[in-house]
C-alpha cells in the first residue's frame, strides 16, 4: 500500500489545495456580495467569476506542467544512486519531512483566520487597485485583478506544494505519487467548497482537527523514523556487507542500542507492518535513539502549542513583551510614513480629480 | 603353562627393547619468516627456525618431547594428532582437556610409545594458535607395511593456508565481534605447498615415490592433483586401505592421504602438481587470493615450469570407499550420542557455534585432572561442568556419535584418541531449507567393511554416523577441526572410563608444575572446587541468550511513547477549539481596529 500512497505528499498536496482553495472561495464569496463594481451588473457579476476561475485554471496548468516536469526530470536522471548510502538518504528525507508537515500542520488549524485574513488582504488589494489609475500595466491588472489575484496565489501554493513534496517524497517510487496527488487536490478543493458553500464552521473545524492529529502521528513517526534510519547505517557500516543476510534475526540490528526487537513485524517489508510503519513510525527492531526521538518530539510539539495559545492571547510571547512592544510601535510608524508618502504621490498625479481627501494622522 | 607366558614375557620385553627412545628438545620461540613472498612476519617457530622440525620415528618407538616455552608472550601446549595416547593420556595436549597451558617461560615433557604406523602431525592445541605456524608432519615408519616393497622413495607433501595476520588479532578484531554477526570466518591471503610456493618437487623417471600428503591448515579443504599423474591411496589418517586408484584428492584440514605415485618414463617434460581451495568454504573469495597453488613435479631442472591446466570440475576421489586393509564389519553401538550442529548469536551479539544448544566452553580445571581428582564421582558427568558438554563413556563399549550438521558448510570433525569407523555420510541436502538428518530406520549407504579415520568431514545440511570401540582410557576432545570453529565453541567432551584412568594412569610432576607455574587450578571439578564436587559456582558458562521479544525496557518505552502521542494529540485538539477567539483578535491586529469582544463569531 504504500508503494502507490505517500502520505506525506497527500498532506502536502492538501494543504496547499485548501489554502488556495479558500483564496478562490473567498473571492467568489467576494463577487457574490457585490465588490469591485459588480453590485450594480450581474454581466460583470458573471465575468468576474469567469476571471476569477480563468486566473486560477491557467495558475493550476502551470504548476502541472511544472511539476510534472520535475518529477519526471528527477526519475529520469537516476534514482539509483542510493548505494550504501540509502540509510543516510532516508534518514535525511524523513527529518525534511518531518519538519515540513510539523510547520504546516498546526496553520490548518487557524483555518478561519486564514479566511478572514485572505478577506481582509485581498478586499485591501481590490480597493488599492481602484485608486491607481496611471499606465497600461496598471490598467491591465486593474480590470483583471480577480484573475491576478487567484492565479498568482495558486502559482506560488503551487510552487510551494512542489518543492516539498520534490524534498519530501524522492525515496518513493514514481508510482507512489499520482494517487496521493490526486486525493489531497480532491481532498482540499472538497473543504474549500464546502467553505463558500458557508458550511458549518465547527464541523470542518472538528475535521481539520483529526485530520492534523493524523498528520503529527505520521510527522512524529517520520522523526522518530529518521534517527531510526540514521543509526541503521551506522550498523550497517559496521557489519559490512553481510547485513542484508540477517533479515530480522540477530545481526540485523546492533545489540548495545537495542530497546526492543522482535524477529517478526518489520515495518520495512513486512505487509500490514508497512503500514503501522507509514503512518506511526513502528519499528520491529526499537533502539534508544528512535523511541527518544519520539518522545521528544511531542514533547517539542505540546511545548510549541502553548507559546502559541500564549501569543495568541497576550500578543507576544513569554518573557517578550517589551521586546514585542517596541516593535510594533517601528512597524506602525513605517506604515504610516508609508501612507504619507503614497497619498503626496497622489496628489501629484491626479488628473484633473480636485477632491480633496483628508488626510489623518494617527500616531500611536 | 607358566614356562610359556614367561617366554612370551621375554620374547615381548626383547621386541621392545629393540624399539628406540627418539628424543627432542624444542624451543617454542618466534621466528620471523615470510612463505608466500609477500612480507616478514613472526611465526612461532622451534629452536630458531621455521617450519618447526618433522618428527620421525620407527612404530613401537618412544618419544620424548621436552619443550620448552620461549615465546614471551602466549602459553602453548602441543597435540600430536591422531595418536591414540594408550595409557597416557596426559601427553595428548589440548589445553583444558588434558593440560593446563604451559606459560611463557616453563616447561612440559611430553612422553609416549607409539604403536601404529603412518602419517600423523603435531600442533599446537592452545585457542587457535596452530595457524601461527606451530604445526609440522610427524611420521611413523613401519618396516612391515602391507606395501612395503612398492615403492622406492618415501617423503611428505604438506598443504596449508596462510594468514598474513596473528590469529589472536583476527579473533579479537575482526571474528568474535557483534559486528561479525554472521560468524564470517577470515579469508586466508594465500595458499602453501610444503609452507613454501612455486616448489620444485624434484623426481626421477620410473620410480614410485610415496607420498605422504597432510593439510596442516586452520579453514580450507584442498583438492591436490598431480597433471598427468594418477596414483594409488594406500593410507589415511594412519589406516592402511587397498589401494584405490585416484587422479584426485580432497582433503581437509588435519587429514592425512599417503598416496603411491609411480612417475613418467621420460625426463622431457615437467608436471604441474596443484592444491586447490574449496572454495565453498570461504565467505567471499576476494579478487587478489590466488587460491590455486602451483609447484611441479621435477622430471628436468633446466626445463619449462608449465601453467597448470584448467580443469571443469573437481573429480576427486570420495574417501568414503577406501576399503581398509584390516578389515571390520560395521560395530553395533552400545551407546550412542546424538549431536546438532548449529551456529546461533548469544546476548553479546557474538556468533557462536553449537552441539544441540551447547557451545564448549572450557572449565577452570582440566578435565582430566578433574578425572584425577574426583575419586568415585567421576562417573557423573556432572563434575566437569555445565559447558564442557561431556559424556561419560563406559570401557570396551561400542559408542556411536551421530552428527547432524544444521549448517550449509562443511565441518571436518576430529575424534582424539581414537579411530573411527564411518558407518554413514549422507549427501549435501538438496538446498538451504531442508536437512538430512540420520534415521536409524531408513539407513543411507553403508559399506561392507566401512572406512576408518579420524577426522572426517559433514556435507552441508547432512549428516554422519561414526563408531568406534572404547578401549582407550582417556578424556577425548571431539571437534571441528576448523580453527575459527573450534574458538566460537564447537567441541565436545568424551571421559572414556575415568575409573581406568585413575587405576592405570599418572599425571607427571611437570605436567602440574605448569599449572602451577600458570597460576592455573588444577584439582576438583570443572569450577575448580576440591571440597563439594557437585558445586559448580564459579565455573565459567556460554554467554546468555538474545532477549526474545519485549523486556520490560522495550514496554516501557513502547507504553510512554503512546502516551505522549496521546496527550500530543490532546494538546493539538485545545489548540484546534481555540481558533475562535483568535480570529477577531488577528483582523483587529491587521486593520488596526480596536478588538471588539461583543462580536459574534461566524
Amino acid at each position: 500500500m504504500v508503494q502507490i500512497f505517500d502520505v506525506s505528499v497527500f498532506f502536502i498536496v492538501f494543504r496547499e489545495t485548501l489554502e488556495a482553495s479558500v483564496v478562490i472561495s473567498v473571492m467568489l464569496a467576494f463577487i457574490k456580495q457585490g465588490v469591485g463594481k459588480s453590485a450594480e451588473d450581474p454581466t460583470i457579476s458573471k465575468k468576474l467569476v469567469r476571471h476569477v476561475w480563468v486566473g486560477s485554471a491557467i495558475g493550476f496548468a502551470i504548476c502541472l506542467v511544472i511539476g510534472g516536469t520535475f518529477i519526471a526530470v528527477w526519475y529520469t536522471l537516476g534514482t539509483d544512486a542510493w548505494g550504501a548510502s540509502e540509510d543516510i538518504w532516508e534518514g535525511v528525507l524523513s527529518i525534511v519531512a518531518a519538519v515540513i508537515i510539523s510547520v504546516i500542520g498546526l496553520a490548518m488549524l487557524r483555518l478561519n483566520k486564514m479566511k478572514e485574513k485572505w478577506r481582509v488582504k485581498l478586499s485591501k488589494a481590490l480597493d488599492d487597485s481602484t485608486l491607481h489609475g496611471k499606465g497600461r500595466f496598471r490598467r491591465f491588472t486593474r480590470k483583471y485583478a480577480m484573475g491576478i489575484l487567484p492565479f498568482i496565489t495558486i502559482l506560488r501554493e503551487g510552487i510551494e506544494a512542489i518543492v516539498f513534496v520534490g524534498g519530501v517524497a524522492l525515496s518513493s517510487p514514481a508510482k507512489a505519487f499520482p494517487l496521493p496527488v490526486v486525493c489531497g487536490l480532491l481532498a482540499g478543493g472538497g473543504i474549500g467548497f464546502i467553505m463558500y458553500k458557508g458550511g458549518d464552521f465547527m464541523k470542518i473545524q472538528y475535521f481539520l482537527i483529526v485530520a492534523t492529529c493524523f498528520l503529527y502521528i505520521v510527522a512524529s513517526g517520520l522523526f522518530s523514523k529518521a534517527v531510526w534510519f540514521l543509526e541503521n547505517y551506522q550498523w550497517s557500516k559496521a557489519v559490512g556487507g553481510d547485513v542484508a543476510e540477517e533479515g530480522d534475526g540477530p545481526g540485523s540490528y546492533d545489540i548495545r542500542k537495542s530497546v526492543w526487537h522482535v524477529n517478526c513485524c518489520n515495518g520495512q517489508t513486512s505487509g500490514g507492518w508497512m503500514i503501522f510503519n507509514a503512518i506511526f513510525g513502528w519499528q520491529n527492531s526499537a533502539t534508544y535513539g528512535s523511541v527518544l526521538a519520539y518522545n521528544l518530539y511531542w514533547i517539542a510539539l505540546m511545548v510549541s502549542v502553548l507559546l502559541m495559545l500564549f501569543q495568541e492571547k497576550h500578543g507576544h510571547y513569554p518573557f517578550l513583551k517589551s521586546w514585542t512592544e517596541k516593535r510594533k510601535v517601528a512597524k506602525s510608524a513605517r506604515k504610516e510614513k508609508k501612507r504619507l508618502e503614497s497619498m503626496s504621490q497622489e496628489l501629484d498625479s491626479r488628473d484633473g480629480d480636485s477632491e480633496t481627501k483628508e488626510v489623518s494622522v494617527t500616531v500611536v | 603353562m607358566r614356562a610359556f607366558s614367561l617366554l612370551a614375557a621375554l620374547a615381548v620385553s626383547a621386541t621392545a627393547s629393540l624399539a628406540a627412545t627418539v628424543q627432542y628438545d624444542f624451543s617454542v620461540e618466534w621466528v620471523q619468516a615470510n612463505p608466500d613472498g609477500a612480507y616478514d612476519r613472526s611465526f612461532i617457530g622451534v629452536n630458531g627456525a621455521w617450519p618447526p622440525p618433522p618428527i620421525e620415528c620407527n612404530i613401537h618407538d618412544r618419544v620424548i618431547i621436552n619443550v620448552t616455552n620461549n615465546l614471551g608472550n602466549e602459553p602453548t601446549a602441543i597435540h600430536f594428532h591422531g595418536l591414540f595416547m594408550n595409557g597416557t593420556n596426559s601427553m595428548d595436549g589440548p589445553v583444558w582437556v588434558t593440560q593446563c597451558p604451559v606459560p611463557s617461560g616453563s616447561n612440559i615433557i611430553y612422553n609416549f610409545t607409539v604403536d601404529q604406523p603412518g602419517t600423523y602431525w603435531y600442533h599446537s592445541h592452545f585457542s587457535g594458535q596452530y595457524p601461527d605456524g606451530f604445526r609440522a608432519p610427524f611420521i611413523v615408519y613401519d618396516r612391515d607395511e602391507p606395501f612395503a616393497d612398492a615403492y622406492d622413495v618415501d617423503t611428505y607433501l604438506t598443504v596449508s593456508d596462510y594468514y598474513h595476520n596473528s590469529i589472536p588479532w583476527l579473533s579479537a578484531n575482526k571474528f568474535l565481534i557483534l559486528t561479525n554477526p554472521t560468524g564470517a570466518e577470515p579469508i586466508p591471503d594465500a595458499g602453501l605447498f610444503n609452507d613454501s610456493q612455486n616448489i620444485k618437487f624434484k623426481v626421477e623417471p620410473n620410480k614410485t615415490y610415496k607420498i605422504r600428503i597432510i593439510n596442516m591448515g586452520a579453514l580450507v579443504s584442498q583438492y591436490v592433483w598431480f597433471e598427468d599423474h594418477d596414483f594409488q591411496i594406500v593410507e589415511v589418517d594412519g589406516i592402511y586401505v587397498e589401494p584405490a586408484e585416484a587422479s584426485m584428492i580432497y582433503i581437509t584440514v588435519a587429514q592425512r592421504y599417503t598416496i603411491l605415485l609411480t612417475t613418467k618414463n621420460s625426463t622431457d617434460k615437467n608436471y604441474p602438481m596443484v592444491t586447490s581451495f574449496d572454495t565453498d568454504m570461504m565467505d567471499t573469495l576476494p579478487d587478489d587470493l590466488v587460491w590455486n597453488v602451483t609447484g611441479w613435479l621435477t622430471y628436468d631442472e633446466n626445463g619449462e615450469f608449465p601453467e597448470p591446466a584448467l580443469i571443469d570440475e573437481y573429480d576427486f576421489y570420495d574417501d568414503f570407499n577406501l576399503v581398509p586393509y584390516e578389515k571390520e564389519e560395521p560395530y553395533e553401538p552400545d551407546y550412542s550420542i546424538t549431536v546438532d550442529v548449529s551456529m546461533q548469536n548469544l546476548g553479546d551479539g557474538v556468533n557462536y557455534a553449537f552441539f544441540n544448544d551447547l557451545t564448549y566452553v572450557a572449565p577452570n580445571v582440566p578435565t582430566l585432572y578433574t578425572v584425577m581428582s574426583s575419586g568415585n564421582d567421576s562417573t557423573d558427568a556432572t563434575v566437569y561442568g555445565s559447558n564442557t558438554h561431556t559424556y561419560v563413556l563406559g570401557y570396551q563399549e561400542v559408542v556411536e556419535i551421530v552428527l547432524n550438521n544444521f549448517d550449509p558448510g562443511k565441518h571436518p570433525f576430529h575424534l582424539h584418541g581414537h579411530v573411527f569407523q564411518v558407518v554413514e555420510r549422507s549427501d549435501a541436502s538438496p538446498d538451504d531449507e531442508t536437512f538430512l538428518t540420520y534415521n536409524p530406520d531408513e539407513p543411507g549407504t553403508i559399506n561392507e567393511y566401512p572406512m576408518r579415520r579420524d577426522t572426517v568431514y559433514v556435507r552441508p545440511n547432512g549428516y554422519f554416523v561414526l563408531r568406534f570401540l572404547s578401549n582407550n582410557p582417556g578424556v577425548w576432545f571431539f571437534h571441528c577441526h576448523i580453527e575459527w570453529h573450534l574458538q566460537q565453541g564447537l567441541a565436545l567432551t568424551l571421559v572414556e572410563a575415568p575409573a581406568e584412568i585413575q587405576a592405570q594412569q599418572v599425571i607427571p610432576d611437570d605436567h602440574y608444575a605448569a599449572c602451577k607455574a600458570g597460576g592455573y587450578a588444577y584439582e576438583g571439578n570443572a569450577a575448580g572446587n576440591t571440597v563439594n564436587l557437585f558445586d559448580l559456582t564459579g565455573e565459567k558458562l556460554q554467554p546468555k541468550p538474545l532477549p526474545a521479544g519485549f523486556t520490560a525496557r522495550g514496554i516501557v518505552a513502547l507504553v510512554f511513547s503512546c502516551i505522549s502521542a496521546f496527550v500530543g494529540m490532546g494538546f493539538i485538539t485545545w489548540y484546534g477549539l481555540s481558533d475562535l477567539k483568535t480570529t477577531e483578535r488577528e483582523v483587529a491586529a491587521i486593520v488596526g481596529e480596536p478588538l471588539d469582544d461583543s462580536d459574534e463569531s461566524k
